[in-house]
């Protein structure tokens, strides 16, 4: 397929969208069992004899956390390929999932405050994770606010790509914050933590459940925003061929 | 099993992290869902209107 252009991908996006009509669906109903299994074991599992009742609060944090993470993971890699290969179901995908993942950091930063303030005895410190998360959603609302700012479409896209793959160089650091620095945050608890820093199979499977509940709800949500985004080029394709009439 | 919803003193902080969350997801569904269908009806109206201009003789 030639992909100069980015609406050559529009010519023939039926594999696309053949893929997500059924896929799109079936993560969302994936994402809404997994979420009630989830929800259960977060109000079935016992107090912690330091955290009390808001140890629950794990169980929607960290899996916002975790996606704020790799769904700018999925932005830096749809953007490379965007900018490499000037695909477009790339560059879609990119703008699909930035203000996905935008919503997932404001909540991992919001429900983070909110359950610093019992335990730490503050809503908020400016130590290393929870700045570079902030520094994160930063990113997210600048690839957004370049989308929308430039009227050639292309421009921004490229613009925007590029901020996306400056962006990335702060994962690593939100990612190993806790390790390079001295912070309020506890180290890894969960699958790739040390057995002995590793939560109990009774705080471990709710956060497990909850997690793959926002990847698949994630997942489902990402498929109808590109799919939103492919019919929105082809409507302006077609306007176009209407104008020009 | 039993389900404890009880958060005693930390029911003020706890909750609103729920409602936040729960929010979140439904804005998330609701825009994502909304645009997804406006674009569609948006393309099948194009579409109607290009098929409809085919059939009419050119100027």
């Amino acid at each position: 397929m030639d992909a100069r252009h980015p609406l050559d991908f529009l010519t023939n996006p039926e594999r696309f969208m053949a893929f997500s009509r059924w896929a799109a669906p079936m993560f969302g109903a994936i994402a809404a069992v997994l979420g009630l299994a989830g929800l259960f074991l977060t109000f079935a599992a016992p107090e912690d004899y330091q955290q009390h009742d808001t140890v629950r609060m794990m169980f929607i944090h960290v899996p916002a956390a975790v996606m704020s993470m790799l769904i700018y993971l999925f932005l830096g890699i749809a953007s490379l390929l965007a900018l490499i290969f000037r695909h477009a179901l790339a560059d879609a995908a990119a703008q699909a999932c930035a203000p996905l993942g935008a919503v997932f950091t404001a909540l991992a930063l919001v429900t983070g405050s909110l359950w610093g303030k019992p335990m730490w005895g503050t809503w908020w410190q400016w130590d290393a994770r929870m700045t570079s998360v902030l520094v994160l959603f930063l990113f997210y609302l600048g690839y957004l606010a370049l989308r929308s700012a430039l009227e050639d479409e292309q421009k921004a896209a490229r613009a925007a790509a590029i901020l996306a793959l400056v962006g990335l160089i702060n994962l690593p650091v939100v990612k190993f914050s806790v390790e390079w620095w001295n912070t309020l945050h506890q180290g890894s608890s969960t699958l790739f933590a040390a057995p002995e820093n590793r939560l109990p199979a009774v705080y471990l499977w709710p956060w497990a459940l909850m997690t793959l509940a926002y990847l698949s709800a994630f997942g489902s949500l990402w498929l109808v925003r590109i799919r939103a985004l492919v019919w929105r080029r082809k409507a302006r394709a077609l306007a176009l061929r209407l104008a020009e009439r | 099993m039993h389900l404890d919803f009880d958060a005693g003193k930390y029911a003020v902080y706890m909750w609103p992290a729920f409602g936040i969350s729960v929010l979140a997801f439904a804005w998330m569904i609701g825009d994502s869902l909304a645009r997804a269908r406006h674009w569609k009806r948006e393309l099948e109206r194009l579409q109607a209107e290009v098929k409809a201009g085919a059939g009419e003789p050119k100027a």
